[in-house]
């Protein structure tokens, strides 16, 4: 079996003042090649906490890690990240961003600005290479980071919930802009979102957890062909099939407290 | 800023009308030049004194110039330390706590002694005036650089306590290392006269201003020197503005306006 990545039974406690709170518990989750996964849940299930692990940014408590057969110790730059709050380097343009990853790496003036230029070009920000931040839209913000995010070629795209916070017609051209890119660079992307909507238009598969402590409830496969149109008899199936897991979920956590 | 033409110069409205009325109470309500000399004479004095001007203003900045490199030097590295690790903080802070309410000028009898009548000891007593404000406001930059900053750093390839400061935290704490360094030069030119009180030279605003106009009772003279103390210390600031925040920290302009 070939796996781009691996979660082999995952588990974060986290220790907190009253002792210790279970974040995950035993999730796993294996991952093909150039797969679009999105993982859904209900605030506080613990997103977070998995895509940072995957990025390297915390450790599991208990269980492993595997990208490329090798396990993942702390973070790098071939996990692409983009993170749940804006996160530009205020002190940088539109540009310098987007190159930040390849000064790192130190490649040289002009390739550097050669390749940042094709990214933004990419999430279609052309001419607004010499922003700040300040003069940029959240909307704009997001693709920046997206595109910083691709720069340095990782082969794995780690986003957490990054249209949380624009409006839904900005969303929709996100989404779409998004599934472009995936479609051109072939990345596996890792995509945290608690929008059905959102899940069901990009993906190949949904994972769907539940909270407290968060494990994975179950994987659903959406083999809808694409372009897909949001409202079709199929997607609103699906849709309807993830809201019943959802509520189902969110009932038995009601029981249980 | 661009303020229509009106705006612009009003603060000239103000600024005549107080010398008007300085004028006027010393010719016609004081009429005493040994308590307040009239705005014409102080005037005429530094036209008198022109030859002098210059190089006491030049003997000032060389003494000021001294502390504030000296005092720039060992305050950031030793913020940069104390900003990013914490038990660096622990370590020092208690002793930067005791030595800081220290006046300035209580550190006179020990710059005559350890250095002697030279311009370094009149630099030594600007240096203790300008430390501990660029110290504190840049360690306080670097201790606060946002965690999300730093976790991009980190995913975009930033690996190591080295490539942090660099490249995420030394451009965020930027803007705190320029307001220490104004607060610092603020107070280092209030630290001038008295350090050129004790007579480390032949040369000096504050060396000319005490030791010599103050004890011959030329109310005008000192006066005028005054003038020149805050106009110095003016210039020296609105230059320090321009280039510092004007072309360094144009970023910040969405942030403070
Ligand atoms: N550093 C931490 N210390 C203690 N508890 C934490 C920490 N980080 C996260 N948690 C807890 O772990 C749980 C999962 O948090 P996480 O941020 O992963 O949720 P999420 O699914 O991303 O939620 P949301 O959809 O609101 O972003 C939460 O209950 C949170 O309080
Ligand atoms: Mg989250």
């Amino acid at each position: 079996m070939n796996h781009k990545l691996e979660l082999r039974n995952l588990s974060k406690t986290f220790s907190i003042e009253e002792g210790e709170m279970m974040a995950l518990e035993d999730v796993s989750i294996e991952v093909k090649p150039a797969e679009f996964l999105c993982i859904i849940g209900p605030s506080g299930c613990g997103k977070t906490t998995l895509l940072r692990m995957v990025a390297g940014l915390d450790h599991p408590s208990s269980g492993g890690i595997i990208l490329d057969g090798k396990e993942v110790k702390g973070p790098s730059p071939d996990r692409g990240m983009v993170f749940q709050e804006f996160s530009l380097f205020p002190w940088l343009t539109v540009l310098k961003n987007v190159e930040f990853g390849l000064e790192i790496k130190r490649v040289g003036d002009k390739a550097r600005r050669e390749i940042a230029e094709r990214y933004i070009e990419l999430v279609g920000l052309r001419g607004f290479e010499n922003c700040y931040q300040y003069e940029l839209s959240g909307g704009m913000k997001q693709r920046v980071a997206i595109a910083r995010a691709l720069v340095t070629e990782p082969s794995i795209l780690l986003m957490d919930e990054p249209f949380g916070s624009v409006d839904a017609q900005t969303r929709n051209i996100l989404q779409e802009e998004l599934l472009r890119i995936w479609k051109r660079t072939k990345k596996t992307i890792l995509f945290v979102t608690h929008s059905v909507d959102e899940a069901v238009y990009l993906s190949d598969r949904v994972a769907v957890m539940s909270a407290r402590p968060g494990c994975l409830v179950k994987c659903l496969d959406i083999d809808i062909p694409r372009p897909r149109k949001r409202t079709s008899v199929e997607v609103n199936e699906f849709r309807g099939e993830l809201l019943m897991l959802i509520s189902l979920e969110r009932s038995k956590v009601c029981i249980s407290v | 800023m661009r303020l229509p033409a009106k705006e612009k110069w009003l603060w000239l409205v103000p600024l005549i009308a107080v010398l008007l009325l300085w004028e006027f109470i010393a010719g016609y309500v004081i009429r005493d030049p040994l308590t307040l000399p009239r705005f014409s004479t102080v005037i005429f004095s530094i036209y008198i004194l022109r030859e002098l001007v210059i190089p006491d203003i030049l003997t000032s900045l060389l003494h000021f110039g001294i502390g504030l490199a000296l005092a720039f030097a060992v305050a950031l590295p030793l913020a940069i330390g104390m900003g990013w690790f914490r038990n660096v903080f622990k370590a020092i802070d208690p002793i930067i706590e005791i030595l800081r309410p220290i006046p300035p000028l209580a550190w006179i009898p020990v710059a005559i002694l350890w250095i002697g009548l030279t311009h370094s000891a009149a630099g030594f007593i600007i240096f203790i005036g300008a430390f501990f404000p660029i110290l504190i406001d840049s360690y306080t930059g670097f201790r606060d650089v946002p965690k999300i900053l730093l976790e991009t750093g980190k995913v975009l390839g930033c690996i190591g306590n080295k490539k942090l400061i660099k490249y995420v935290a030394f451009p965020y704490a930027l803007p705190s290392i320029a307001t220490g360094t104004r607060v610092g030069m603020g107070v280092g030119w209030m630290c001038v006269v008295a350090a050129e009180m004790f007579g480390v030279g032949n040369y000096g605003l504050g060396f000319r201003l005490f030791q010599k106009f103050y004890f011959l009772h030329q109310m005008d003279y000192v006066i005028a020197y005054m003038l020149i103390l805050g106009l110095v210390a003016l210039c020296v600031d609105r230059v320090f503005r321009y280039f510092v925040e004007e072309k360094l920290l144009k970023w910040k302009k969405g942030i403070v306006k």
